[in-house]
C-alpha cells in the first residue's frame, strides 16, 4: 500500500500534511481525514457529480471537480472550496439564499453539488457576462452534468437563473 | 384465507405488549440529538414568518450548508459516549447464481490488505441470531449452497483501518475477486410470493347491489400455483406459474363463485358480439432502481459492557428496523449478547419507497456484533446500491378491455398480471394486489377480473417503489383507453370523460371512494389546455417547418390511491410558556417537505408554524403506553372489539414513512394534537384573560365559541374581542395549568378511528385513538397528581369507534387525480424524442404547502419520463445483481432530458376551506409515461406495448 503525503488548502485553511494512500479518493479524505461530510458520494464514477468541490486555479478560474474517483494526492498542494465553505458567520451566499426561497430541493443530498457548480457558473459570468437570452441554455451547459432525482431540477434552475438575472454584473 | 399487506412485516407475530420490547429486548429508536439532524427550526428572519406559510423548508438551512444529516455523515467520533475510532466493513455478495458458493478466498489481497475478520454464514448461526419472517432468507448464503439471488451476500468482511479497507475494496472489486465456486447448481423454482384476484361484476342499474365484488363477497386467493412448462423468458416477468383458482360455481364458497362470475366476465370479452369492441393488449414494464442519492449507509456500535447495540440508520421504517434488529439478536449470548437496541434514525438522501422494509439495517447490525466492540461502517457504493438494494418489480400485464360501440361506454375488462419480485419476499404479494386493485384506474367498468401473481426468482429483490404497482397496472390501462377512443373515433378525453368514475359510484373493489371524485376537472383542465386544443394546428405547423422530425401530442389521466389501509401515526405538539410550539413526529423526512408541512399544520389551530420540528421519534411516546396485537388487515370484528374495551390497545402502533401519507396521515395527528392544545389550553385561558375585571369584563357582551375564535396575524381575537398573542396565551396558559401539551396517535383504516375522552371536566371526541395531556406549570396539586413517571396524564378513552373490520376489503379508499399532456418531437433519422411540452394537472385537497407539491409533481415528472424512456433493468445474467451497473448504464433523466421551462403544472384549488390534505408523492409520476406513449403513437403511429421506449426501437418503427 503506497502512501504519499499531502496537504492541501480547504475553505482557506491550510490541511494536513496527512500520509494517506496513493489511491485514496478525495472524497474519502474529505470525509476521514478531514470530517468534512457535506461532500456527497453518489456513484463512485463521476456520472452524478454529487460530489464536486470547487478548485480555484491561480490564475483565478475555478472549476467544480468531482473527488469520488481522483486521488486526494491529485488535489496536493491545490486550494479547493467545499459546502462547507460557502456560508460564513452563519451569512448564507446568494446562492445559498436562492435554493431557499424557491424550494429547489427535496432531499437535499444532491444540493451540496449543485451549490458548488452553479457558484463556478456564477463566478465565471462574473468573468464574462453572457447576454440574457442565453441565460437558461447557459445554466442547462453548467448544470446538466448533476443528477438530481427528487426534484426535476425545474426549481434548481429556476433559482439560479433568479439568481443570475438579478445580479447585472452577470450579463449583458 | 391468507394474505400479505403492505407494511404488515410478521403477519403472526404476538404483538401485545409489544411497546418496543423485542423478545426481552428493550428497543428504543431515537431521533437524531437535536445538534445535529432530524430536529429542525424555522429560521427567525422574518418576523411575520412563523403566520403565514413558510418560506422557506424547515430542513432548508442545513441541507443548503452541507451539514451533517444523513446516515452517511456520521462516524463515531460523532456519536456522544462512543469510542472514536470507525471500522469498516463491506458485504461480498454473488454475482452469479448458477455455482454454489464455495468459500472466501483472501489470499488475492496483500496480506496488509486483509480485513481483520471474515464472517460467514456460519458464524451467524453460531450467534444464534434469528431472521424475522418479513426477511426470510440466509443473511449470508452458507458455503456449499447456491446463492439464492443475484447480489445475495456471501461474507461480511471487516477492517480496523480505513486505509486498508479503501484499498482493499477496490482490489477485491477486480482481480482479486474473492468468491469462490463449488458444483453447478440446477435451477430452483420457488412457489410465487402470492396472487390476488378481484372480480366485481356490477347489477343491473348504478343503484343496484353489485352482483359480485370484494367488498361484499371477499378477496380471492390463489388455490394453488401450477408451474408452467419451462420456456424461454421472453420478457420481464414471463409467467413461469400460473395461479389455480377454485372451480367455479355460482352457488359455492366466495372463492368458488369469483371463479364462476371471472369466468363470464372473460367469456364476454373472448367471444364478443358485434356490439362489443375488444381491444386486447400485452404489455411489458422492465425492473428499476429508485437511485435515491445516498446509498444505504449505517453505522453501529456493540457495547458489549452493556450490552447495547446502538445504531445510526436512513430508514423510511426505523420502527420495523429496529424491532426487527431487535429480533434478530434476541437470542446472542455470551460477548455478543444485546439486551439493548438503540436507534438513531436520521433523514434520508432519497427514498422513493426502497428504504422501507429494506434488509439494509440488519446487516448494519451483523457488523456491529462481530466487529468486537469496536464502532463500524457499513456503506454502500453505488455498485452495490445497485447489486443489493430494492427494486421495482417488473410486470407483465395482459389485457382485454371490452367497449360498447354504440355507447363508447366501458362494459368490461379482464387482465392478468404477473410480477418479478426477485429473491426475497419483501412486499410483493402486497405490490400485486395493489396492482390489481388500481387496474382500472379512473374509470367505472362494470365487469372486471383482474389476477396478478408475484412470481418468485433469483433476480435482485424487489420491493416498494414510488407507484407500488399502480405504475405498472395504470401504464397499460391509459394505451388502451386510447386505443378503444380511436378505433370509436371519439376524442381520447372526452372518451375518459364519458367512462370516468364519478363520485359515489363504485370502484374496482366495490368500495365508493372517500369524499368527492375530481376526476372530471382534471380531465376538464386536460381537454381545455391550449396543448390539447392546438395540437393539430401545432402539429401541421411544425412538420410544415421540421419535416424530418415527427411531432405527437398524448395525454393520459390516473389516480391513485394514498394511505396502506391499517395506517397509525404519532404527534406530539408542546406549547412552551413563552408560546413557542415544538412538534415531535413519528414520521421521517425522506425529502418531500413533510417536516415543513407539519410545522405547517399548527397554524390552523395555534396561529403560527412550529418553531421547531423532530422527525423519526419512535421512543417518545411511551406516555401514551400503547398495547397491541393481531393483524390489523385480517383482524375479526369480534377480536376487535374484544381488544378494544382494553383503553391502551390500538389496532397498529405505527407505520413507515411510505404510500404518500405523509400529508394525510402524518400532519392528521399533528393538526388534532395543536386542536387540543388550542381547546384546552389556549382557548379557556383567553376566555380568562377576556373575561377578567369587573361583571365579567370585555367578555361580557358576546357570546364565544371556540370555534368562532380566529388568528390574524399572531393574534387570538372572536367576537370583537382584544387580539391576544399567542405567547401571553400560552403564558396565561400555563399558569393556569391548563393543557399546554398533546400526544396523540391516530389510525386509519381507510376512515379514521375516533373516540371520545373527558379533558379538564368536557368531553372530547376526536379522529384518534390515544391521548396524554401535560399541563401549565401552574397546575393545582390536583391536577399534578395525575401526572405519572413520564410527567404525562394518561386519559383513558370514555369510548372508541375503529372502523369497522369489513373496511379490510375496500382495497384503496383514499384517490387522487392526476392527469398529464405531452408534446414530443422526434427526429425522424435517429428516433430520438425530445419531450418539447408538458402540462400536469393534480387534485390533492388542500395542499398544506404549495412548493413541495409542484416539487413533487416536477419531481414525478421526470421519474416518469425515466420509466418511460430512459430507464431499463435486465432481471437477470447481466443485470445489476453482477455488481457492475452504476449511473454510466442505468440512466435518470437529467434536465436536458425534460422540457425544463416548458412544463407546467396546476394544482386544483380545494373544493372548500376544510378539505383535508391528500397524499399524492407517487400519483403525480404515474400519467406521463402513458401520454408519453400516446404522444409517441400520435408521432409515429406505432403502439408500443412496452417501456422504455428506446430511440432505436422508435427509428426501427419509422423505417
Amino acid at each position: 500500500m503506497k502512501a504519499v503525503r499531502i496537504s492541501l488548502t480547504i475553505n482557506s485553511a491550510v490541511t494536513g500534511p496527512h500520509q494517506v494512500p496513493e489511491t485514496l479518493p478525495m472524497i474519502d479524505y474529505l470525509h476521514e481525514y478531514c470530517g468534512l461530510t457535506g461532500t456527497r458520494f453518489g456513484c463512485g464514477i463521476g456520472a452524478c457529480r454529487a460530489c464536486v468541490i470547487i478548485v480555484d486555479h491561480d490564475d483565478g478560474t475555478s472549476a467544480a471537480v468531482p473527488t469520488c474517483f481522483a486521488a486526494a494526492s491529485d488535489f496536493n498542494g491545490k486550494k479547493v472550496r467545499t459546502i462547507e465553505g460557502h456560508a460564513v458567520g452563519g451569512r448564507l451566499t446568494s446562492l445559498q439564499e436562492a435554493f431557499l426561497d424557491h424550494f429547489s430541493f427535496q432531499c437535499g443530498y444532491c444540493t451540496p453539488g449543485f451549490v458548488n457548480e452553479a457558484q463556478v457558473l456564477l463566478e465565471s459570468l462574473a468573468r464574462e457576462p453572457v447576454p440574457r437570452a442565453e441565460v437558461d441554455a447557459r445554466i442547462l451547459t453548467a448544470m446538466d452534468g448533476h443528477i438530481c432525482r427528487c426534484t426535476g431540477y425545474v426549481r434548481y434552475y429556476e433559482a439560479i437563473r433568479a439568481v443570475i438575472l438579478a445580479d447585472p454584473r452577470l450579463t449583458r | 384465507m391468507t394474505r400479505t399487506a403492505r407494511g404488515c412485516g410478521t403477519l403472526d407475530r404476538r404483538e401485545f405488549l409489544r411497546r418496543f420490547i423485542v423478545g426481552g429486548i428493550g428497543v428504543t429508536v431515537l431521533p437524531f440529538p437535536s445538534v445535529r439532524a432530524d430536529t429542525f427550526g424555522l429560521p427567525s428572519s422574518s418576523p411575520d414568518a412563523r403566520n403565514g406559510p413558510p418560506h422557506r423548508r424547515v430542513d432548508g438551512y442545513p441541507k443548503v450548508t452541507g451539514a451533517k444529516l444523513y446516515s452517511a455523515d456520521f462516524r463515531a467520533a460523532d456519536m456522544p459516549g462512543w469510542p472514536s475510532r470507525t471500522s469498516h466493513a463491506m458485504l461480498v455478495r454473488a454475482r452469479d447464481v448458477s455455482q454454489a458458493f464455495a468459500g472466501i478466498d483472501l489470499s488475492g489481497l496483500e496480506p496488509s490488505l486483509r480485513p481483520d475478520r471474515t464472517v460467514l454464514a456460519v458464524d451467524l448461526a453460531a450467534a444464534r441470531l434469528r431472521v424475522p419472517s418479513f426477511y426470510a432468507g440466509d443473511l449470508l448464503c452458507p458455503v456449499g449452497q447456491a446463492p439464492a439471488y443475484l447480489g445475495q451476500p456471501l461474507a461480511l468482511l471487516i477492517w480496523n483501518d480505513f486505509a486498508a479497507f479503501a484499498e482493499a475494496r477496490q482490489a477485491l472489486r477486480g482481480a482479486a475477486n474473492p468468491v469462490r465456486h463449488g458444483a453447478i447448481a440446477g435451477p430452483q423454482p420457488r412457489t410465487p410470493y402470492g396472487g390476488m384476484r378481484y372480480v366485481r361484476v356490477a347489477g343491473p342499474t348504478p343503484d343496484s347491489a353489485d352482483i359480485y365484488s370484494p367488498v361484499l363477497d371477499g378477496w380471492t386467493v390463489p388455490e394453488r400455483y401450477q408451474p408452467l412448462p419451462p420456456q424461454q423468458l421472453s420478457g420481464p416477468a414471463a409467467p413461469r406459474f400460473a395461479a389455480e383458482w377454485d372451480p367455479p360455481n355460482p352457488s359455492g364458497s366466495p372463492a368458488a363463485r369469483a371463479s364462476y362470475y371471472g369466468q363470464q366476465v372473460r367469456e364476454l370479452l373472448d367471444n364478443p358480439n358485434p356490439d362489443l369492441l375488444v381491444i386486447e393488449q400485452t404489455f411489458h414494464t422492465p425492473s428499476n432502481d429508485p437511485v435515491f442519492l445516498e446509498p444505504e449507509t449505517g453505522l453501529a456500535w456493540h457495547d458489549s459492557s452493556r450490552r447495547t447495540l446502538e445504531l445510526v440508520l436512513g430508514t423510511q421504517s426505523p420502527d420495523d428496523s429496529a424491532s426487527s434488529i431487535g429480533e434478530l439478536v434476541g437470542e446472542t449470548s455470551g460477548d455478543l449478547r444485546v439486551e439493548n437496541v438503540v436507534a438513531h434514525c436520521t433523514s434520508i438522501g432519497g427514498g422513493f419507497g426502497g428504504r422501507d422494509h429494506s434488509i439494509f439495517p440488519l446487516y448494519v447490525a451483523l457488523a456491529a456484533l462481530f466487529a468486537a466492540n469496536t464502532p463500524v461502517r457499513l456503506a454502500n457504493d453505488r455498485f452495490e446500491q445497485f447489486q443489493s438494494g430494492l427494486k421495482r418489480h417488473a410486470f407483465e400485464i395482459r389485457s382485454k378491455l371490452g367497449i360498447d360501440r354504440k355507447t363508447g361506454r366501458l362494459v368490461a375488462y379482464a387482465a392478468d398480471l404477473t410480477g418479478e419480485g426477485g429473491g426475497l419476499a419483501n412486499y410483493s404479494a402486497s405490490v400485486g394486489l395493489v396492482a390489481a386493485a388500481a387496474a382500472i384506474g379512473i374509470y367505472n367498468i362494470p365487469k372486471v377480473d383482474v389476477s396478478s401473481v408475484v412470481l418468485a426468482s433469483t433476480a435482485v429483490p424487489a420491493g416498494s417503489m414510488r407507484g407500488y404497482g399502480t405504475l405498472q397496472s395504470m401504464t397499460p390501462l391509459e394505451v388502451m383507453i386510447d386505443r378503444a377512443a380511436e378505433a370509436l373515433g371519439r376524442d381520447p378525453i372526452a372518451f375518459r370523460e364519458a367512462n370516468a368514475l364519478a363520485s359515489g359510484q363504485r370502484n374496482l373493489t366495490g368500495n365508493i371512494p372517500g369524499g368527492a371524485v375530481r376526476t372530471q376537472e382534471v380531465l376538464d383542465k386536460l381537454a381545455r389546455h391550449r396543448l390539447w386544443t392546438q395540437r393539430s394546428a401545432d402539429k401541421k405547423r411544425h412538420s410544415a417547418l421540421y419535416p424530418e422530425k415527427a411531432y405527437g401530442v398524448g395525454v393520459a389521466c390516473v389516480n391513485k390511491d394514498y394511505g396502506g389501509g391499517a395506517d397509525a401515526a404519532l404527534a406530539k405538539v408542546e406549547m412552551t410558556p413563552e408560546g413557542r410550539i415544538l412538534v415531535t413526529s413519528s414520521a421521517v423526512e425522506i425529502g418531500t417537505g413533510l417536516s415543513t408541512a407539519i410545522a405547517v399544520r399548527t397554524t390552523e389551530h395555534l396561529g403560527a408554524c412550529a418553531d421547531r420540528v423532530t422527525m423519526g421519534a419512535l421512543s417518545e411516546w411511551k406516555p401514551l403506553r400503547l398495547e397491541t396485537s393481531g393483524n390489523p388487515y385480517t383482524i375479526g370484528q369480534a377480536e376487535q372489539d374484544a381488544a378494544a374495551s382494553n383503553p391502551r390497545w390500538v389496532p397498529r402502533l405505527n407505520v413507515s414513512t411510505y404510500a404518500s401519507i405523509g400529508a394525510h396521515v402524518d400532519t392528521h395527528v399533528v393538526a388534532e394534537a395543536a386542536r387540543i392544545v388550542y381547546r384546552f389550553g389556549v382557548w379557556p385561558a383567553a376566555i380568562a384573560i377576556w373575561g377578567k375585571g369587573v361583571m365579567g369584563g370585555q367578555a361580557a357582551g358576546e357570546f364565544l365559541r371556540p370555534e368562532g375564535a380566529r388568528f390574524v396575524g399572531d393574534a387570538l381575537t372572536a367576537a370583537g374581542m382584544e387580539p391576544l398573542p399567542l405567547a401571553r396565551l400560552a403564558e396565561k396558559a400555563h399558569e393556569m395549568g391548563l393543557v399546554t401539551t398533546a400526544m396523540v396517535h391516530g389510525f386509519n383504516r381507510w376512515n379514521w378511528a375516533a373516540a371520545a375522552f373527558e379533558i379538564l371536566g368536557a368531553r372530547w371526541e376526536a379522529p384518534i385513538d390515544a391521548l396524554a395531556v401535560q399541563y401549565g406549570r401552574g397546575a393545582a396539586s390536583e391536577r399534578r397528581a395525575l401526572l405519572d413517571s413520564s410527567g404525562f396524564h394518561l386519559l383513558d378513552r370514555i369510548s372508541v369507534d375503529f372502523p369497522n373490520t369489513r373496511f379490510q376489503r375496500f382495497g384503496t379508499n383514499y384517490v387522487a387525480a392526476c392527469g398529464s399532456i405531452a408534446v414530443v418531437e422526434i427526429e425522424r433519422s435517429t428516433g430520438v424524442v425530445k419531450i418539447v411540452e408538458a402540462y400536469s394537472v393534480l387534485e390533492c385537497g388542500r395542499a398544506i404547502l404549495p412548493e413541495a407539491v409542484s416539487g413533487q409533481a416536477q419531481g414525478g415528472f421526470a421519474q416518469g419520463v425515466g420509466f418511460a424512456m430512459t430507464e431499463f433493468l435486465p432481471l437477470f445474467e447481466g443485470g445489476p445483481g453482477s455488481g457492475d451497473w452504476n449511473l454510466d448504464r442505468y440512466h435518470v433523466p437529467r434536465a436536458s432530458d425534460l422540457p425544463l421551462w416548458n412544463l407546467e403544472v396546476e394544482i386544483l384549488p380545494p373544493l372548500g376551506p376544510t378539505d383535508v390534505p391528500k397524499g399524492i408523492a407517487e400519483v403525480v409520476m404515474i400519467p406521463i409515461g402513458p401520454a408519453l406513449l400516446n404522444a409517441i403513437y400520435d408521432a409515429t403511429s406505432h403502439r408500443f406495448t412496452s417501456v422504455p421506449v428506446t430511440a432505436s426501437a422508435i427509428k426501427e418503427v419509422l423505417g
